[in-house]
């Protein structure tokens, strides 16, 4: 027993936990990276979602919260049936029009672009460890906290980024931007659990607007570009 | 005092249940195989008979290839059988001989005897052996980086890497198994024995396509009892990693505490047992996935380096 005692100390299993689930979360977005289809992307988005869900349960349990529950709920609703099948439903549409070429953009997503998928990776892998270092860095200590969580879910939110820039078609970058939501929603649930149930509900109906406005989006450019992909906007600088 | 065992005799049974047992467990991980396919399988006692038979056989070694060919199979099999007294097999207490290495000692030995493995095949001129020799060693230059952080990950929560003061810590409660560092590691670790194990996601276990083949391709040119060596020592060094996984991380109960002989029987019964569910998982997972692309297999690996990253990150950064 000497030998731990001299070693890092566990966390309670609340806290432990807790970062499991969050580590779940962060390697959903780390998936997202190697999914070469928009739909098992969505599903990946789907399963990331669920991921919160359960998370929100557990602290409802712990820390006994009842609103949480009804979050939960709420939030599984939305994320993780309605804003998979309303997307879904966009692009299946979009690649039945497309019938006189080749269904654009429900199948493929345009390459990474600059990077391989290797590197990017690497990239990713750096700029999450960036993310831990510097919720690190803010010296955060408290007794309730699951701190590794809140380090992840900094973590995810720079990792989405790097998801959103490197992808270039709007369909992925939309659900680049969906999962960045969920990191944020993670680190409220760590932080901020006691939160009013009316303006936590009010934040998840927020992610309804972005994404009628993505569809909105998806939609015009591709009646612009006939593609979803962004490649083509380069063109237009001078 | 009748029932205590001394405790070199443990240390001989720690080799001896690693080295008898292990062409067993192949036999019911073959045999689970062909019954998740819907065939009847081969006997769980085949590679037993195989083995048998093999040793009866007369050796030929190809022409030009000197007597490192004929040496590496004993020298791999010697390797494999040392490993075993590095490890928590049997004990929850660290047997004397077991502290005269770490777990990178382990490692270390083990490589050892995959690149005595490696020089025999490229002694043989054969191809599709040099093939599978130098496609194993590119693969285990990506797997090592993995299973050295995965050993980071040890030493950081044990403050040592000695395997039974992990066991030990994982033992002692609930919040060492659910820490996101752990299991993390075991993950990684596990996704590291199915590529050296050579099962599915890497490697066909029992085909016979020598363009996928890894591992499996290397003792192409060995015949009678060096190829039943060869054989030997893979399914032991299947156990053995099997074993660091079970004992150390994943399920480190049903050791024996003490060197009462009822203790040390029930402790090979347990050895046994999960091994065997571990087998049944590895089969599962063979039937359910497809085999990588070879140059994909670099993804997989480079998956598992992410776990294990990850896990270093968390434990250092967070104390998770």
């Amino acid at each position: 027993m000497s030998a731990a005692a001299a070693a890092v100390a566990a966390p309670s299993v609340y806290s432990g936990g807790a970062s499991v689930i969050a580590l779940g979360v962060l390697l959903a977005e780390f998936g997202m990276f190697r999914q070469a289809l928009i739909r098992d992307q969505v599903r990946l988005y789907a399963v990331q979602s669920a991921l919160i869900s359960v998370l929100a349960i557990l602290v409802a349990a712990v820390r006994h919260l009842p609103d949480l529950y009804v979050l939960a709920a709420l939030s599984a609703a939305l994320k993780v049936v309605i804003v998979p099948i309303v997307l879904r439903r966009l692009l299946r549409g979009i690649g039945r029009a497309g019938k006189d070429g080749p269904a654009p953009g429900w199948t493929e997503i345009a390459g990474s672009g600059s990077l391989s998928l290797a590197n990017t990776v690497l990239l990713a892998i750096a700029v999450a460890a960036f993310g831990f270092f510097s919720a690190r860095a803010l010296g955060i200590h408290s007794a309730v906290l699951p701190l590794t969580a809140l380090e992840i879910s900094v973590s995810v939110v720079l990792v989405a980024f790097v998801l959103m820039i490197m992808r270039r078609d709007v369909a992925s970058q939309a659900i680049g931007f969906l999962s960045l939501e969920n990191g944020i929603s993670l680190a409220a649930l760590v932080i901020a659990a006691g939160l009013p149930l009316i303006l936590e509900v009010a934040f998840l109906f927020d992610l309804l607007v972005a994404v009628v406005v993505f569809e909105l989006l998806i939609r015009v450019h591709r009646g612009r570009a006939e593609s979803l992909s962004t490649a083509d906007l380069t063109s237009l600088r001078g | 005092m009748s029932g205590t065992l001394p405790i070199p005799v443990i240390q001989v049974l720690q080799v001896a249940t690693i080295a008898v047992a292990a062409p067993g467990i192949s036999g019911v991980i073959a045999r689970v195989e062909a019954r998740l396919q819907g065939r009847r399988g081969p006997r769980v006692l085949q590679p037993y008979y195989d083995l048998a038979k093999l040793l009866r056989k007369e050796a030929l070694a190809p022409e030009g290839a000197s007597w490192v060919f004929l040496a590496a199979p004993v020298g791999a099999a010697a390797c494999y059988l040392t490993v075993p007294l590095l490890i928590p097999v049997l004990t929850s207490f660290g047997l004397p001989l077991g502290y005269m290495g770490d777990i990178l000692g382990g490692g270390l030995i083990l490589s050892l005897a995959s690149f005595l493995v490696a020089i025999a095949a490229s002694e043989t001129g054969s191809p599709y052996a040099q093939l599978g020799a130098s496609r194993a060693k590119t693969f285990s230059a990506i797997t090592e980086p993995v299973v050295l952080f995965v050993i980071f990950v040890v030493a950081l929560i044990t403050g040592t890497d000695l395997p039974y003061a992990l066991a030990a810590t994982v033992r002692s409660s609930a919040s060492q198994i659910v820490r996101p560092a752990h299991l993390l590691a075991a993950a990684a670790l596990f996704m590291v024995i199915l590529a050296e194990t050579g099962r599915i996601p890497v490697e066909t276990h029992t085909g016979t396509n020598e363009f996928g083949m890894i591992e499996e391709a290397r003792p192409f040119e060995h015949s009678g009892p060096y190829f039943a060596l060869l054989k030997w020592g893979s399914s032991m060094k299947q156990l053995i990693l099997y074993t660091i996984l079970l004992n150390v991380f994943v399920a480190p109960w049903g050791l024996a505490a003490t060197a009462q002989a009822p203790a040390v029987g029930l402790a090979i019964v347990a050895l046994i047992g999960k091994a065997i569910a571990l087998g049944i998982v590895v089969a599962v997972i063979d039937n359910s996935f497809a085999k990588l692309r070879l140059f994909k297999i670099t993804e997989f690996v480079s998956a598992a380096f992410l776990l294990a990253v990850l896990g270093v990150f968390t434990l250092y950064l967070g104390g998770g």
